[in-house]
């Protein structure tokens, strides 16, 4: 928790210094507390976009609703190794272009059902020496990485193990032999 | 000015002291102040106290900023301790930094260490085998490193001793190579192992064996266990971060508490023994010098008997550091053995598989523990072209799993409709035992410090041919009984990792009938200076297939006993 709030005052800080006079609205502020990412705001707008299209809200709030690209991009700028991070970042940076390439404009302008398709066979992409096959590489591994981050986030949230899969710290006797017909089933109006 | 660290000789004499907080110090310390001895135990590390300071240990999985990963700068800066499967976020806490202790590796060396009170009996895997008559007389049967001073019989009764306290799960297998003991009702095994052992008996007849390993947790005899303010295990399974029922045994949880309830235990913590202080009159040591952790001063403790239980390599450090003039090469060190003969348990092969079959099956629940192979190698005579032999820990598991191909609403479904049973899952990992050799040493580093002014241990360990036999000897067998039994995709996979992971070092200082061989007599004194006693690791004169501590606590309370029966002759 004391994270997001430090990321609010850092936001806060950088939109603050956004305020010099200027009215280019294109100047895209590098969000500080991903020091070793240099993701912008829009970028993590886009994060949002792409996360939710990955596990959208409906009865059961989605991964936008959860803060999941926050933690997203907390994992990839702890966690990872400085050449995973760049592969990331690259793949993050070309992904707008793939999208204009792919689907004909910019990802948010998009139905759900194209933005799917394009997330789906962004991370079927097959690299290759050339540059184009480089920067496809970059592209899979960042939607790869994402959805699995997404699925990470998501399940492993507050929200979910509290109000829809309770998660039990004591998970009682163990029985090991039990038939998969008498498992009750955690059925969930997904 | 005054030094308020100084004080009088007498307000800092003790009847005994015991070095190390761990599963044998505690033990040492646990006996000593049932048996009436005022009794100072010195820790290196801070005070942890039994639930208080286990900050994580009810953390839910979203509260870890990482759910549970190490940062990477973390895992840069610590290469060594990074490399422990329990170094998450969740217990990264209770282990020992790359640069906190540096030592130096002649030869690669994992040092895996937890200085805090309590030690590593917070963090250990806490299975408890016997050992049996075999693994005593291996030595004098194959031929290598010294006869062992005691046999199965001089310790069965101390087994006993310490299973009842400690609490020990497990099921009365009546195997002559890993004997029963004092048990609570044991862990079941689940439909699918059970089927692995029968299949065993099948092909095997009565050589092999896979049974539910026996662990250190309270399974039943809750009463008794609740005058140690201990309860019964939850089958959590988070026990690396220190259990809040003191579920499983653990210096904190159980001997501290119950020693300090004597109210002759003092506990000294943030305190390094820096060596033994030997009184060449008396022919006696008297005592310890400390550094504080804090200050860094160096302070004196006296005491007529002295349990060294630092851990098995600072144990040989500590003693290794206490020179004199009759003893220049280390306490009680005359035959220049100290240090040597330093052996592990290999722990490099895994052979994992899937069953198709008991499709109908799965597990709810959880259980501390898994199925074990006690050693069926070389156990009655020589068989193979190696030495001993190995154990090996089985288990296998059906999770449900969600189809994660999908996107969108599709994906979210399945998530929250987990409904992919899949095969079985089995898996395996070998523990075996290495042979004791003078090449494998650790010694003081002659320039090199560490952060409090202590020698650096250098660490000469290797693996051999013997090792590199049974490595393979243990991923064909296993592979061979995978097969019988009928399971598939069988992979097979040696780690080559460094020895130390298996946190099981040992030697250094070990026991022998002959002071011209050995370090330590039956009792675990040291032949030169009998009043210093050592029953950790570095006592070890093999290293048998067995995890050690269960034998370590015995040792300990054993030793305890004589250490009194001798201040009253």
């Amino acid at each position: 928790m004391n994270r997001r709030i430090a990321l609010r005052h850092l936001a806060l800080i950088s939109g603050g210094l956004a305020l010099i006079p200027s009215c280019d609205f294109s100047s895209d502020d590098i969000l500080a507390a991903y020091d070793k990412l240099k993701v912008t705001a829009s970028q993590k707008t886009l994060l949002g976009d792409i996360s939710n299209t990955i596990i959208p809200a409906g009865e059961i709030k989605g991964a936008l609703d959860l803060e999941v690209p926050d933690f997203i991009l907390v994992m990839i700028n702890d966690c990872y190794t400085a050449e995973n991070q760049a592969l990331f970042t690259k793949g993050f940076a070309a992904f707008p272009d793939y999208v204009k390439k792919t689907g004909g404009s910019n990802f948010e302008k998009l139905d759900t059902k194209k933005k799917e398709e394009i997330i789906q066979a962004g991370t079927k992409l097959e690299g290759g020496e050339t540059e184009e096959g480089q920067t496809n590489k970059a592209i899979s591994y960042f939607l790869n990485t994402t959805k699995r981050f997404t699925i990470q986030g998501y399940m492993a949230s507050e929200y979910i193990q509290t109000e829809v899969i309770p998660y039990s710290l004591i998970p009682g006797e163990y029985n090991g032999a039990v038939l998969i017909t008498d498992l009750q089933k955690p059925r969930i109006n997904g | 000015m005054a030094n308020l660290n100084i004080r009088s000789k007498q307000e800092r004499t003790y009847e005994a002291i015991v070095v190390g907080s761990g599963i044998s110090g505690s033990w040492a310390a646990k006996e000593l102040c049932d048996l009436g001895v005022k009794t100072l135990m010195i820790e290196r590390g801070r005070n942890v106290e039994h639930i208080k300071d286990y900050p994580t240990t009810n953390l839910l999985p979203y509260e870890f900023p990482h759910r549970g990963q190490m940062p990477q700068e973390v895992k840069d800066a610590n290469p060594v301790v990074s490399k422990c499967y329990a170094f998450n976020e969740d217990a990264a806490h209770f282990f020992v930094k790359d640069a906190e202790h540096p030592y130096v590796q002649e030869k690669p060396f994992d040092w895996i260490r937890g200085y805090q009170v309590g030690g590593k009996s917070l963090l250990w895997a806490r299975q408890v085998q016997r050992w049996s008559e075999f693994d005593f007389e291996g030595p004098a049967r194959d031929g290598f490193a010294v006869d062992w001073p005691i046999r199965y019989k001089d310790i069965a009764s101390w087994y006993s001793h310490v299973e009842k306290f400690a609490g020990v799960s497990g099921n009365k297998d009546g195997l002559p190579n890993l004997p029963d003991g004092e048990f609570l009702p044991g862990y079941e095994l689940n439909v699918v192992e059970k089927y692995f052992a029968e299949q065993l008996k099948k092909h095997y007849g009565n050589d092999r064996h896979m049974i539910s390993s026996r662990c250190a947790h309270i399974h039943g005899n809750a009463d008794y266990y609740a005058q140690q303010g201990r309860a019964m295990c939850q089958n959590r399974n988070l026990c690396q971060r220190g259990c809040p029922f003191g579920g499983y045994f653990s210096s904190n949880s159980s001997t501290i508490p119950w020693a300090l309830k004597t109210g002759n235990l003092t506990l000294r913590p943030d305190a390094i023994v820096h060596s033994v202080i030997y009184d060449e009159e008396l022919g006696k040591a008297t005592g310890v010098r400390i550094i504080d952790a804090h200050t860094k001063e160096m302070e004196e403790f006296y005491a007529p008997v002295l349990f060294i239980n630092a851990a098995a390599l600072n144990t040989n450090l500590i003693l290794l550091n206490s020179t004199s003039n009759r003893f220049p090469n280390g306490l009680g060190n005359d035959n220049g053995l100290m240090g040597k003969y330093v052996a592990f348990h290999n722990y490099r092969a895994r052979v994992s598989g899937e069953y198709e079959g008991l499709s109908e099956y799965a597990t709810s629940g959880g259980r501390p523990t898994s199925g074990y192979f006690p050693r069926f190698r070389n156990v009655y005579k020589q068989e193979t072209d190696f030495l001993r032999g190995y154990a090996a820990g089985f288990s296998g598991g059906r999770g449900v799993r969600s189809d994660n191909s999908g996107i969108g609403m599709e994906l979210k479904e399945s998530l929250l409709n987990p409904d992919q049973y899949g095969p079985w899952r089995v898996g395996s990992h070998m523990m075996g035992e290495t042979i004791p050799k003078e090449t494998n040493y650790v010694a003081l580093d002659e320039n090199l410090k560490d952060p409090y002014g202590m020698p650096q241990l250098k660490i000469n360990i290797d693996y051999d041919d013997n090792d590199e036999k049974m490595t393979k000897d243990y991923i064909e067998q296993m592979t061979e009984m995978f097969e019988k039994a009928g399971f598939t995709n069988i992979q097979s996979s040696d780690s080559k990792q460094a020895p130390g992971l298996d946190i099981h070092e040992m030697g250094g200082i070990r026991m022998g009938r002959d002071p011209k061989t050995s370090l330590l007599n039956a009792n675990h004194q040291l032949h030169a200076v009998p009043n210093v006693y050592v029953t950790d690791g570095a006592s070890m004169t093999s290293t048998s297939t067995q995890n050690p501590s269960l034998t370590y606590m015995a040792f300990a309370a054993r030793a305890a006993h004589h250490a009194v029966a001798e201040s009253k002759k």
